[in-house]
Order: structure tokens, then sequence, then C-alpha cells
């Protein structure tokens, strides 16, 4: 099978996205005597939605993948979503899966946009394959790769699974979207960490790399 | 009340949308301060995810763009009535564009909100968040749930909330009386 894959991430080949999507295109070109392959292509590069709606158009399978904008696609991707009007509902759509990742630890932030992603689906009248949705991923290009390992492994499967058999396995799925969200019993443990300023660490050492800690707080549009 | 309207209708040839946008700025005004933004005539560049209005210059996107008089305009509202037609499914690119840019005004650092991890609060007091949406042809009551549903979830990042969804097939005065009602 020959798999069209789009990165909607706004920083293209220099984001996190670009990373779980070539662990899933790994694990699914590496299944044996398959033959499959695939064609990558940036929806950074607005210019060429139109050629790339015409990919999709021709495509055999299609995963679209990008991080979660304001609990949803970012606008790159729903500027390249318009583009594809033209083929909604068209007999012999390409199957449709989805990739999308965020910062926040939790796989709930993006379970409302994976509702419209299999609305989406359904819209184009594309075989609906399923979306893995992974959170916590913001630091993942600056990690050393055994931070990952897991994290990789986990989409490495969820791809040679589809190579061999067309379909995303639910329960990979649901594996990989762990924790879902914070048990109950956790939560108040977690506010505690969060005041202590244990998600701090990441963005104070950036802006203290900028000279700009101190205008951490800045309101310049108040009033 | 102040009252910020970002018009997300990408299309000047389609008059209607903007027609129903001029009956109730019109009839809001009497009674309200209103701001409205025709996101076509603005000009904001997409947002490329380099954190620059959160580690570079706090606060501000670092792209030069008139983004900057969107945040400005939505911050300083009691009520931001997000506009759209429906665009396959969900609110237009045009919108979406300009949502993206609204994250300097939350802060990078995470807080427990709610029992998730959100981000903290940059400014002491947020707008009411709204949407009045015009559903078209190709679109369902299926599919207006579902937007409304994603951008209560903004409005929960926005430290702010969803107060109502309203669709143009309502007439002018029901929109108005939601407002009035808040």
């Amino acid at each position: 099978m020959r798999l069209t894959v789009f990165n909607g991430s706004p920083r293209g080949k220099r984001g996190n996205t670009e990373i779980l999507l070539a662990q899933f295109i790994q694990g699914f070109e590496s299944v044996p005597g398959a033959g499959n392959s695939h064609e990558l292509f940036h929806l950074n590069r607005v210019k060429a939605h139109h050629a790339y709606a015409q990919a999709f158009a021709e495509a055999e399978a299609v995963l679209l993948g990008f991080p979660l904008y304001t609990d949803a696609m970012p606008g790159i991707v729903k500027a390249f979503i318009e583009e594809l009007a033209p083929y909604c509902g068209r007999a012999g759509n390409p199957p449709l899966g989805f990739l999308v990742q965020s910062g926040f630890p939790e796989a709930a932030h993006s379970r409302p946009v994976e509702v419209y992603l299999e609305k989406l689906a359904r819209r184009l009248a594309c075989p609906y394959l399923g979306t893995i949705v992974k959170g916590g991923c913001e630091g993942v290009r600056m990690m050393p790769d055994r931070m990952n390992r897991k994290l990789f492994a986990a989409l490495n499967e969820i791809g040679r699974e589809f190579g061999a058999s067309g379909r995303f396995d639910p329960a990979l799925l649901q594996k990989l979207a762990r924790p879902e969200r914070y048990p109950r019993w956790a939560i108040p443990l977690m506010s505690l960490l969060l005041k202590a300023g244990l998600g701090n660490i990441y963005w104070d050492q950036q802006l203290k790399e900028n000279g700009a800690y101190g205008q951490r707080f800045a309101r310049p549009y108040s009033g | 009340m102040r009252i910020t309207i970002l018009n997300g209708n990408p299309d000047a040839i389609h008059v209607a949308f903007d027609d129903y946008l001029g009956r109730l700025v019109e009839g809001l005004a009497p009674a309200h301060q209103v701001t409205r933004l025709d996101l076509r005539e603005v000009k904001v560049a997409y947002c490329t995810g380099c954190w620059g209005c959160w580690v570079k210059t706090p606060g501000e996107c670092a792209t030069r763009d008139d983004s900057a008089d969107v945040c400005r305009a939505a911050i300083n509202a009691d009520l931001l009535l997000l506009a759209s037609p429906l665009r396959m499914g969900f609110i237009s690119a045009l919108l979406k564009k300009s949502l993206d840019k609204m994250i300097p005004l939350v802060h990078p650092y995470i807080v427990a909100d709610q029992g998730e991890a959100h981000h903290r609060a940059r400014y002491d007091a947020y707008p009411l968040l709204a949407l009045l949406l015009e559903q078209g042809p190709d679109a369902d009551a299926e599919d207006v749930a579902i937007t409304a549903d994603i951008l209560s979830r903004t409005s929960l990042n926005l430290k702010s909330q969803l107060a109502f969804t309203r669709l143009t097939d309502a007439p002018v005065a029901e929109v108005i009386h939601a407002i009035d009602s808040l």
C-alpha cells in the first residue's frame, strides 16, 4: 500500500508531529513482503494546498497529522480541509486516518476534535481508519531518544499493524493515549506539583535564554 | 457591555452573512459598545508555533502583524462573539487562524483547572465567549454541536466559558436578546 501523509504542523519538518509521523511510517514500511511505501507533504506550504488536495484525491490511503492548536486543528490544516470541499461524498475517496498530538499531558483535550475528524471522514465519504491521540508531546523533539523510546515503539507498532492489516488497532490507540485524564485521586497531587512549578521548568529555561524571564507576566494589552 | 465581534466570513461576495452582522451591530449599538473586526480585512499571518509570544516577547506575537489588534480587542471586551459560516463543518480557516494567534493572551505555565492541565491566566479578566454560526446547506445540527463543543473547550483555555451558540437562521433580535440576558 502507498500511504499519503500530510503533516499539518506549522513547524513543518522541525516539529514534533514530523517525528511522531516518522515513527508510524517506519513501522508501516517494515512489514515484510507488503511493499508498503509513503509520500509526505507539509501543509505549512499553504500555497501548495491546491496541489495537495489533488494528491489527496488520488491517494490509496491518507494519514493527516497535526498538533492541537486551541483545542482543534491549526489554521493551516483548516485551510487545507477547505480545499478538500470539492471531494465531499465522492465515490472512491481514500481511507482516512489522523494523528493528533498535544502538549497537554492528557489525551482528553484532543477528544472533541477527534469527533470532528470522524465526521470529516464521513463528509468526504472516506472510510475512517481512526485517530491516533497522544498528549505530552511538546518536549519530544528536545528529548534524548531513550526518553522517547516507549512512545516511538508504540507508534511503530500502530504503523506496523496498519501496514499488515490496513486498520488502526483500537486497543493500541487506547494504550498509547494514556493518560486519558488524571484519576480523581491524583488531582490534588497534580495541583500541588504544578503549583510548585514542576511544569514551568521547560518554559523558564527558554525565557531565561531569551532574556525575557523578567517580563514573563507582561500584559501588553491591558486597558 | 463592551462587545467584540470577530467576523470570520472569508468571502466578501457572501453578503448575506455580513448583512446579518450589520443588522446585529445596529441593534446592539444603542446599549453596547461594539467593535466589529472583519478578519478578511485584517492582516494576520498563520501561527508558526514558534512560541515567541510565550518565551521571547511575552504576551505578544513575535511576528509583527495585525493579530495584536485582534488580541487587544478581544481581551478588553466583556463579550467576544465569534461569527462564522460553517465551512466543512467547522468555523472558517480565517477565524481559526485568528484564534491560533490569541495564545499570547494566556501564559505558557500550566495549572490544574477543573481536574485538567490548562494554561495559566495572563490577565485578571477574560471576555465571555459566544458563537454565531451560519449553518448553510452543507452542514447539519451535528456539525453545529461538534463546533460548539470544541469552542467550549477553547473558551475554557481562554479562562472563560462559552455563553451561547446561535445560528443566523434566528432573527437578529433573538441574538440581541441572548446578549442582553448575559
